[in-house]
């Protein structure tokens, strides 16, 4: 029983406090969480974008041009793994330009979640009864006041679950950064399994803290998905 | 109501107005002409399908007409170069489901549209709701929200939502058709109230006896025709066409 408390204690040393190793852990979790945070805020914000002008085509029949293009943006990224949409955008895009790779990650998860926003968000606005519109409409708010004051609150609302499980997705995804030299949390994992040759401790201790976040989110969505419904329906 | 209508100015002129829905192969509307004045009470009656719902919703373009022209106060809102929000603002809506926003408490829903669209402070337009809440005896229900209400409670907040944007006009599509029996009264009591001021109010309805007592004139609709239009007692009891005598002989 010493003995094998004796080893891991051994492995812990080496793994985690000898040259510091548990910085590669704490800045990788860091690099993880700020690309996920900007990614998310892009994402959302590209997602509301594209579903209002979806939306807003299947409705009146306006907008061709915008919503053939929001059509092609939403086949080619849900249709193409995520990291190879990363390496296009780093070795293809920017590949002349000297950017901020922390930037590169952001554009990239950014563009790759916001198209699953947009559906999320899409069928929120399509669950909105079509009374809600007309009154609207009668009071004499354009089409897009309507959606803004009446349509998206109602369906942020109702699509919250979704985008906080879209969230926990994005957040995992992130997981492939190292492929563009990112150390974030799994580079960082990756990093001291190289120094220590020692694959499972610093790998479980990288799984462990990514579950403790997703947890974490978890609850604090559900929360906010109650103080919201507490505050009216 | 001593002023004889036919001496108030024109408030809607509707002309030749047809709508035909993509995939139906009847048309909804199939030539509605009428005039409705200001102050008048016009109710619409008629079989189910006949039409009433789609000529009030093309009176504020809910509906786009497929022909002819709608003239709202001398202006013809049918015409894509005149924007209709600015015509929708001064005509009211209430509508069956209520459609009150469920997001907001009743005093956002009543001060939203004024706020933002006729440029009213806070304190101006929630002054305006309140007295208009008073009216309708639910100035105790402001911070409310709406799916905390009875429906009769919610059609005249609806009603006074429509209100509170000063509308030349007020349009109603079964304003009571989706309420319990026991609620139906205090709605039409707001109505009646409203007729007594002198709105000009388009009602669409199934409440015969209401629209006997209330109406200056009533529109008898069928196959999206206008078949008859006549004061109350006329229309009650000296119907001309065969279709209105077969429709009263049923519903009385
Ligand atoms: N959005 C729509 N799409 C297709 N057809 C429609 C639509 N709205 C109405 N119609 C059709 O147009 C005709 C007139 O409908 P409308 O709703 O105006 O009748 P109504 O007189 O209001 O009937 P009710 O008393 O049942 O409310 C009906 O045949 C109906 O089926
Ligand atoms: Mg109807």
């Amino acid at each position: 029983m010493s003995d094998w408390l004796k080893e891991f204690a051994n492995r812990f040393y080496l793994n985690f406090i000898k040259d510091e190793r548990w910085h590669y852990i704490t800045r990788g979790l860091r690099t993880t969480a700020l690309i996920t945070v900007f990614a998310l805020i892009l994402g959302v914000a590209l997602g509301f974008i594209v579903a209002i002008i979806r939306s807003a085509h299947d409705k009146t029949g306006k907008l061709k041009i915008a919503n053939f293009i929001c059509r092609v943006y939403l086949t080619v990224i849900r249709g193409t793994p995520v990291v190879v949409q990363l390496l296009i955008i780093y070795y293809g895009i920017f590949a002349s330009v000297a950017i901020e790779k922390m930037i590169v990650a952001v554009i990239a998860f950014g563009v790759n979640s916001g198209a699953y926003v947009a559906e999320i968000v899409r069928s929120g606005i399509m669950s909105i009864d079509k009374g809600q519109l007309e009154a609207g409409r009668s009071l004499g708010f354009s089409y897009a006041q309507t959606m803004i004051y009446i349509i998206i609150p109602q369906a942020f609302k109702n699509v919250l679950p979704a985008l906080g499980n879209e969230l926990i997705v994005l957040l995992k995804e992130t997981s492939v950064s190292g492929y563009i030299a990112m150390e974030d949390l799994t580079k960082g994992g990756d990093i001291i399994r190289s120094r220590t040759f020692d694959a499972m401790m610093p790998l479980l201790a990288v799984a462990a803290i990514y579950l403790t976040v997703v947890i974490l989110l978890e609850f604090l969505v559900g929360r906010l998905e109650r103080r919201l419904r507490n505050s009216d329906h | 109501m001593t002023t004889n209508v036919a001496d108030e100015k024109v408030l809607i002129s509707v002309n030749g107005l047809k709508k035909k829905f993509d995939g139906m192969e009847n048309h909804a509307l199939n030539g509605v002409s009428t005039e409705i004045r200001q102050g008048e009470v016009v109710f619409v009656v008629g079989p189910s399908g006949s039409g009433k719902s789609t000529f009030l919703r093309c009176l504020n373009l809910l509906e786009e007409p497929t022909d002819g022209t709608i003239l709202f106060e001398g202006v013809d809102i049918t015409d894509k170069k005149n924007d209709i929000n600015l015509h929708r603002r001064k005509i009211g809506m209430v509508f069956q489901q209520f459609n009150l926003f469920p997001h907001m408490t009743v005093m956002r829903n009543l001060t939203i549209a004024p706020m933002k669209l006729l440029g009213l402070s806070k304190e101006e337009a929630e002054k305006n709701a309140s007295e208009l809440l008073e009216r309708v005896g639910l100035a105790n229900r402001a911070d409310a929200y709406p799916n905390q209400l009875s429906g009769g409670q919610k059609q005249r907040i609806a009603i006074v939502r429509a209100l509170c944007m000063k509308p030349d006009v007020m349009l109603f599509d079964e304003p009571t058709s989706a309420l319990d029996p026991e609620m139906v009264g205090e709605v039409l009591n707001v109505m009646r109230e409203l007729a007594e001021d002198n709105m000009t109010m388009v009602v669409v309805t199934h409440e015969m006896a209401f629209a006997k007592e209330v109406a200056t004139r009533i529109l008898f609709m069928a196959d999206g025709q206008i078949v008859e239009e006549n004061p109350p007692e006329e229309f009650f009891n000296n119907p001309k066409s065969d279709r209105l005598k077969s429709f009263l002989s049923k519903i009385i």
